[in-house]
Order: structure tokens, then C-alpha cells, then sequence
């Protein structure tokens, strides 16, 4: 099932166009990576599906209809910052959060146990660091467990150990088969938990695609002998080499999905070539996004 | 709409502020329904009068003059409850909660008639507390002869509370535009106690040297806060045998509902356009 499609979504500032024509969709299951430098127009994207920024044009649905307060209530979200009253618990903010979206405080304690804030959960939301913040927005968008998630920037001035808590969290909640939506300018974050994603750059869309198929264009297998000349005339005539670059004293070779570090290996031993390095290396969408960027 | 006072219920309910404000407002209001007599009697015993008369044998708390007499008094208090929705408006900016509202799944329809609620609800709890103030204390003070019109001229409680309800939309309003807790608190003081009067005297008897036409006035009589002035009238002069309104002109509510439906209206239009 399609959950959100958009259709020639605009926003403009005065001069300034923050999101110019977007069209994309987005299906049932995915964690949907939305990435793109800073400004690059991914919160105002998420602002307007969120119903807190007007398009200048464009539409959206979100499960196939027009977008309402009640098809908000299906989501959960954090757009940011997290945004309480300071002077209230986590324990109360929460049961705002549940009369708004209708559906009832049975929940409450389970969330502060999921995020963590169980023993802090009669503590004022001031007294609370950033990481605590960040994990009680969490459970507030998890409170009524919505079929889809929107996390922009989820681990945006957390500690390392914050980030993996968060990235852990993100994981679980994505096995549950929720469909996410993560913005954020880490790709390393969206290489870890996206299956899918799409590139912004200057309010346009550079790229939609998978995380895994653009990765497996980027898989790479560095191999070594003490013989280097040898070692590459031997790999030219393996069929399963796409492509041979050297580079620090190493063959560096694009291979065929199917061939695997024991076809080159075995190859090179019947050659009679004794390797003293051979490692496989995953892509990043790092270098794909550096890839799309530079194709632009 | 339950729920949505039930929303505005979970906000308030532990913020201090609001329930400082409540306290202070009620404590007037209980003043205003209690303290006169006991104040007329101490000045009296000073030696103070009205226009030559004994303090002491105005009837004040009689019925059925009780309602527009304690009223009037009253309403120079609603800026305390205006404090309370300017308040809770300005920090729902400012905290970004208003947003988080939106996004959780309140629309901004829902927001902005959730602070509808809470307004009436304030102006519908003045209002009650003025009316249970003044039934005990015209039972205490009025002459026996007033007991059967109690009811009458109850018009001036629910003057009251549509005044409250005016006056706290346009703090609404206000606040909406400017977003300021301190300055729209300081503002609304200074336009309700000393800006719009001093228009509406400048307007009403301009100095010799402006010509003003006659209907310059008129603007002056339906300036927002002297509107709401004009629903309830100083019943005073009557303790002084001199002629007052003792009624509430239908006029001066139509007037003011105009006003209301602006403020309503003009709130909506801005949340509604405005990126949060």
C-alpha cells in the first residue's frame, strides 16, 4: 500500500525556493532515508506533510487521502527540536500527547519503559539533558503506535552512546514492520537502518532509489601479492572482473555480484600467486551520494 | 469539545502561573461581593460621604441592584484572566507546543477552539463566582423587600461574562500577533486603562483648536474596550437621585458580538495562514 505520495509539493520563501516540485511516494514497510545537505529543504518537506508548513503549491495524501488532523493522529513525529511544557513531567506531557491523539494513557508507562525514562517519569521535562529529551519525543511519537514514524534528525546533539541507543531503537521499531521516515545528514545513519532513500539537494530531488541495490554497485575487493605485476595480469583474465584500478600497491577490483572472495582467491592460487591481502568492501552511500552529486 | 477542554485541562492544571492568576482574580471578585459595606462603614467613620449622603444606608448589596452594581466593579478584574490566556497562548508559541499540537494531530481549527474553551470557561467561571458571591451577600445585606426580584436584572451577569469572553478573545488575538508574554501583558494594561480612554476623551471633547465632526465620537463609543464598557453601566449616580441606564441595550450587544466575531475570525485567518 502506498502510505504517502506527493505531488509537485512547493515551497517558497519571498525569493528563496526551499522545495521546488517534489514528487515521490512512499510504501508500506519502508525506512525511507530523506537525505540532502543542511538546507537542502528535508524539514520543510517534512513540515508540510506535517501540516505545520502551508505549500505555496502541490499536494500530498497520506494513505491515499487528503490530509486531515485525523490522518496525523496515525502518525507518529518529531520535526526537530522536542517540544514540551517545560514545566510538566514526562508522565504528564504524555498524557497530552495521548488526549490529543485519542488513544488512551494505557500505553503511557509502556513507552517511558521503551525510551527509557520510566524512573525519570515524575521529573519536570526541563530537568531532563538532551539525549532524555530526544528519547521522550521519541516515546511520544511511539505512544499511539502509529503505523508510520517520521524521525527528522532523531540523533541531532546526542553523545555517540546516544546514537546507538537511538539507531537501535530505530532498528527494533522498523522490524515491527512500521514504516519510517528518517531524515538526516548522516548517511552513515541511513546506510545502518534505511532500506530505501531519496537525495535533496537545494530543494530538488536528486535521487530515489534503494540503499541496498546502491550499495551493490559499490562493492569493491582489494587483493595483494608481493608480486604486483603478476597478480594483475593473472586478475585480467579472471571473467569476473568488471573493473581494475591500482592503488597503495593493491589491485582494486569491481567484480560481478556473483563472484565471491573464494572464486578470486581460488583463481589466483591455480595461478600460482600467493596473496598477502585480500579484504571485501561493503559500498557506503557516502560515495554513492558523492557519486550523485558530482553526476548533477 | 471535551476533549478539548480536557486538553486545556492537562496543560493547566500543573502550570503555577495559572493558578496564581485564578487565585488572585477570585480573591477580587470575592472582595467585590464582600467588602463594600464593611468599606462604606469604615469611611463613614471618617467622615466621608457621597454627594451628602451617609454611606452607610446605600444599599448596595440590595436586590435587585445588587447584580449591575457588583458587575460593573468587576469588570475592571478581567485583565487577570486575560493574563491567564495570554500566558498560555504565548508560551504554546514560544515552547513550540502549538506545533507539536499540529503535527500530533490537532488541527488548527482544534487549537484555536481549545482556547475558545478555555476562554469561556474563564468568562462562565467569573461569572458564576460573581453571581454565588452575590446571592450570599444579598442575602446577608438586602431588605427583605428585594427577595422576590432576585432574579431580576440577572442581564448584567451575563453581560458580564460576554464582556470577559470579548475582552479574552482579544487577548487572543493579540497575543497571536505580537507573541510576546510581557510585552502583549503590559500593552493590554496600558491600551485598556490609559490609551483607549484618552482616545475616546480626545475624540468625545476634542480641545478647541481640533474641529472633529460629531461622528468622530461615535468611533470613540465603539473603540474595542469601550464597547465592552458600554454593556454595563455605571449604576452610581442613581445613590445621588440622578438618571442611569438599568438596563443592557441590545445595541451595545450587537456591538460587541461584532467585535467578538473579528477577533474570532481574525485569529483564525492568521493561524491558519501562518507557518508554525
Amino acid at each position: 500500500m502506498t502510505v504517502l505520495s506527493t505531488q509537485n509539493l512547493t515551497k517558497k520563501y519571498s525569493r528563496l525556493t526551499a522545495l521546488d516540485q517534489l514528487n515521490f511516494e512512499i510504501e508500506e514497510g519502508m525506512v525511507f532515508g530523506l537525505l540532502g545537505p543542511n538546507g537542502s529543504g528535508k524539514t520543510t518537506t517534512l513540515g508540510m506533510l506535517l501540516g505545520v508548513l502551508q505549500p505555496t503549491s502541490g499536494t500530498y495524501q497520506w494513505f491515499q487521502k487528503a490530509p486531515s488532523a485525523d490522518s496525523r493522529k496515525q502518525i507518529g513525529a518529531i520535526l526537530e527540536t522536542p517540544c514540551f511544557y517545560p514545566y510538566m513531567t514526562a508522565l504528564q506531557n504524555l498524557k497530552v500527547v495521548a488526549a490529543i491523539k485519542e488513544c488512551g494513557t494505557d500505553n503511557i508507562d509502556n513507552t517511558l519503559k521503551t525510551v527509557g525514562l520510566y524512573e525519570r517519569r515524575n521529573d519536570p521535562f526541563k530537568t531532563y539533558s538532551l539525549g532524555m529529551k530526544q528519547r521522550l519525543a521519541i516515546g511520544a511519537a511511539l505512544l499511539a503506535n502509529p503505523p508510520v514514524l517520521i524521525l527528522d534528525e532523531p540523533t541531532n546533539g546526542l553523545d555517540p552512546q546516544g546514537i546507538v541507543e537511538i539507531r537501535e531503537l530505530v532498528i527494533q521499531i522498523a522490524r515491527s514492520g512500521k514504516t519510517i521516515i528518517f531524515a538526516s545528514h548522516l548517511l552513515d545513519e541511513v546506510q545502518k537502518v534505511c532500506t530505501d532513500f531519496m537525495v535533496l539537494r537545494k530543494g530538488k530531488k536528486l535521487f530515489q532509489g534503494n540503499v541496498k541495490a546502491a550499495l551493490s554497485d559499490q562493492r569493491t575487493v582489494e587483493v595483494g601479492a608481493s608480486d604486483l605485476e603478476a597478480l594483475q595480469r593473472c586478475l585480467a583474465d579472471f571473467s569476473g572482473v568488471q573493473k581494475l584500478e591500482i592503488k597503495d600497491q593493491k589491485c582494486l577490483l569491481t567484480v560481478l555480484p556473483e563472484i565471491t572472495t573464494t572464486h578470486i582467491s581460488t583463481h589466483l592460487f591455480d595461478n600460482k600467486i600467493v596473496l598477502n591481502h585480500l579484504v571485501e568492501k561493503e559500498g557506503s552511500l557516502e560515495k554513492q551520494f558523492l557519486k550523485i552529486l558530482a553526476e548533477q | 469539545m471535551k476533549r478539548l477542554l480536557q486538553i486545556e485541562w492537562l496543560k493547566l492544571k500543573h502550570y503555577r502561573p495559572f493558578w496564581i492568576l485564578v487565585g488572585l482574580y477570585s480573591v477580587l471578585i470575592i472582595l467585590v461581593v464582600s467588602s463594600i459595606h464593611p468599606l462604606f462603614a469604615f469611611l463613614s467613620s471618617k467622615g466621608a460621604n457621597f454627594q451628602g449622603i451617609d454611606l452607610t444606608i446605600i444599599p448596595f448589596y440590595d436586590f435587585p441592584d445588587i447584580w449591575q452594581n457588583i458587575s460593573f466593579l468587576s469588570k475592571f478584574f478581567k485583565v487577570f484572566l486575560a493574563f491567564i490566556v495570554i500566558i498560555s497562548v504565548s508560551t504554546e508559541i514560544s515552547n513550540k507546543t502549538l506545533r507539536q499540537g499540529i503535527i500530533d494531530g490537532m488541527s488548527k481549527k482544534d487549537w484555536l477552539s481549545a482556547k475558545l474553551v478555555l476562554i469561556g470557561s474563564l468568562s462562565l467561571g467569573g461569572g458564576l463566582l460573581l453571581f454565588c458571591g452575590g446571592l450570599i451577600t444579598g442575602f446577608i445585606h438586602s431588605h427583605p423587600d428585594g427577595y422576590g426580584l432576585i432574579l431580576y436584572n440577572v442581564q448584567f451577569l451575563l453581560a458580564y461574562v460576554l464582556e470577559v469572553f470579548t475582552y479574552l478573545s482579544f487577548a487572543l488575538l493579540i497575543t497571536l500577533i505580537v507573541r510576546r508574554t510581557g510585552l502583549v501583558m503590559v500593552g493590554l494594561l496600558m491600551y485598556t486603562f490609559a490609551f483607549e480612554p484618552f482616545i475616546w476623551v480626545f475624540l468625545a471633547h476634542p480641545p478647541d483648536n481640533f474641529n472633529f465632526p460629531a461622528w468622530t465620537a461615535i468611533i470613540g463609543d465603539h473603540l474595542p474596550v469601550m464597547s465592552l464598557n458600554s454593556l454595563i453601566r455605571v449604576p452610581y449616580q442613581k445613590y445621588a437621585l440622578r438618571e442611569y441606564q438599568d438596563y443592557v441595550a441590545i445595541k451595545d450587544v450587537v456591538v460587541v458580538i461584532a467585535w467578538l466575531v473579528f477577533y474570532i475570525g481574525t485569529s483564525y485567518w492568521i493561524l491558519k495562514r501562518r507557518d508554525l
